[in-house]
């Protein structure tokens, strides 16, 4: 039987959600930063370990200024995953963190999200986990779009995780 | 007998008349006085008073003053039409714009082709041509017209935009499908979000020779891609067989297997005149 998800992509503009996006679907990097207006829709399938395998429809949508509210909210109903991704080498794009996954939580009760810091490749790791944890900021995983470091493991435990 | 008395004697008999009617006038007076201020007791006397010249005045209404309110409530839409028009809408609802759009449409249909039959040159071309080849003309007239057809139907899920069935009925081989659901999706929730029309729901997209007709159930969509010319009686047919399908065809088990579901709607549209 056909298995089909939606997961969408948030953040504050510039975080690298299009670099995560194409990384993981395509393969590919660019420097070239280029501001996402509306939402763009990508599918890759992913082998789950049972031998099901799995159509992952990711949602890009444009970045937040303020607060995740910003987010147009028809683009976030029926999904089966949030990524909320910021930026490790910008504060501001995680000092609403908390009170947007507050909300996500509060709007779509049974809709998983998972912390993903970004721009890895521009910190050095230890230091900036730590830092992280002191501001207890919470997140699930740390990734490198430009390097490809831990994103096709994220987006595999992903997909694990939302086909339970 | 002193002066006084026969004075008090006196005033008895040259007054007595006029003494009995300034007593009956105070009794009157009392009387009034009690039943002005008894509110039951002047209601008593005044309610069928009112009563009779309200009747009165509920008959006169139309005659006096009905014709300058009508004028005066034709004036008032002849020049606030949008005022009237947006205080009707939202109580007229969907339903009934739906129904006049539709009519209209029939109507303007309907007009044309009786225009084109009448006047037109290419009828008169078509009559010719039709005698000098031994052609019915009305299968001349038939080829002049594209005619619609169902180039693709796609079954998905309002919310998650995840595609729940698909038919082809031409080809299979066309862009990655689940991804035109989700674009379609995308599409339609911002329309519906952007123009803030409150429940409304996107039904119609046009791109030059083709239509993208959308018809909208509770938890799903169909988006059926027609080519052709896209008339109202080939929407009428397609709605009708949509309609049709999803009354007797769609049900939970459909929607939760998206083989099954992509089967039966096969079937269905093959078989179909669409």
């Amino acid at each position: 039987m056909k298995l089909s998800k939606k997961v969408v992509l948030l953040g504050h503009f510039g975080v690298g959600k299009t670099s995560l996006f194409r990384r993981f679907v395509d393969n590919e990097f660019s420097e070239e930063y280029k501001v996402t207006l509306g939402v763009q829709i990508k599918k890759k399938l992913v082998q789950l370990p049972d031998g099901r395998e799995l159509s992952m429809i990711i949602w890009d949508t444009e970045g937040h200024s303020d607060s995740i509210e910003d987010t147009r909210k028809s683009y976030l109903l029926g999904s089966h995953a949030f990524i909320y991704v910021f930026d490790i080498t910008r504060e501001q794009t995680y000092s609403t963190l908390k009170q947007d996954l507050e909300y996500l939580e509060k709007h779509y009760t049974k809709v998983p999200a998972k912390v993903l810091g970004n721009k890895l490749d521009l910190v050095n790791e230890k230091e900036i986990t730590s830092h992280l944890k002191s501001q207890n900021i919470p997140f699930d995983c740390l990734t490198s779009a430009k390097t490809n470091k831990n994103v096709q493991d994220f987006f595999s435990d992903l997909a694990k995780d939302i086909t339970k | 007998m002193e002066d006084q008395d026969k004075l008090k004697i006196l005033k008895q008999l040259l007054l007595s008349e006029e003494k009995e009617f300034a007593d009956s006038i105070t009794q009157k007076v009392e009387a009034l006085h009690k039943i002005v201020h008894q509110k039951k007791e002047l209601s008593y006397k005044v309610d069928p008073i009112i009563d009779e010249k309200l009747e009165e005045f509920v008959q006169e209404i139309p005659k006096t003053l009905g014709p300058t309110i009508t004028e005066a409530l034709r004036e008032e839409i002849k020049n606030s039409q949008d005022a009237v028009v947006e205080a009707l809408f939202p109580i007229i609802g969907k339903m009934i714009k739906k129904y006049i759009a539709h009519e209209m449409k029939l109507l303007s249909e309907n007009i044309s082709n009786k225009t084109k039959k009448a006047f037109s040159f290419r009828n008169w071309f078509r009559k010719t041509k039709a005698k000098v080849q031994g052609i019915s003309d009305g299968d001349i007239a038939l080829s002049d017209y594209a005619k619609p057809r169902l180039i693709q139907m796609f079954v998905i899920e309002k919310n998650s935009g995840i595609l729940l069935a698909d038919y082809s009925p031409l080809s299979d081989n066309t862009v990655d499908k689940e991804m035109v659901a989700g674009m379609l999706t995308a599409i339609k929730s911002f329309v519906e979000d952007a123009f803030q029309g409150g429940d409304q729901n996107l039904e119609l997209i046009e791109y030059e020779l083709y239509t993208i007709h959308i018809q909208n159930f509770y938890s799903y969509y169909v988006a059926a891609v027609v080519s052709g010319a896209y008339t109202m009686m080939f929407k009428e047919v397609l709605e009708d067989q949509i309609i049709d399908f999803a009354k007797n065809h769609v049900s939970n088990k459909e929607l939760k297997n998206s083989n099954l579901f992509t089967k039966k709607i096969k079937k269905h549209f093959a078989d179909e005149i669409v």
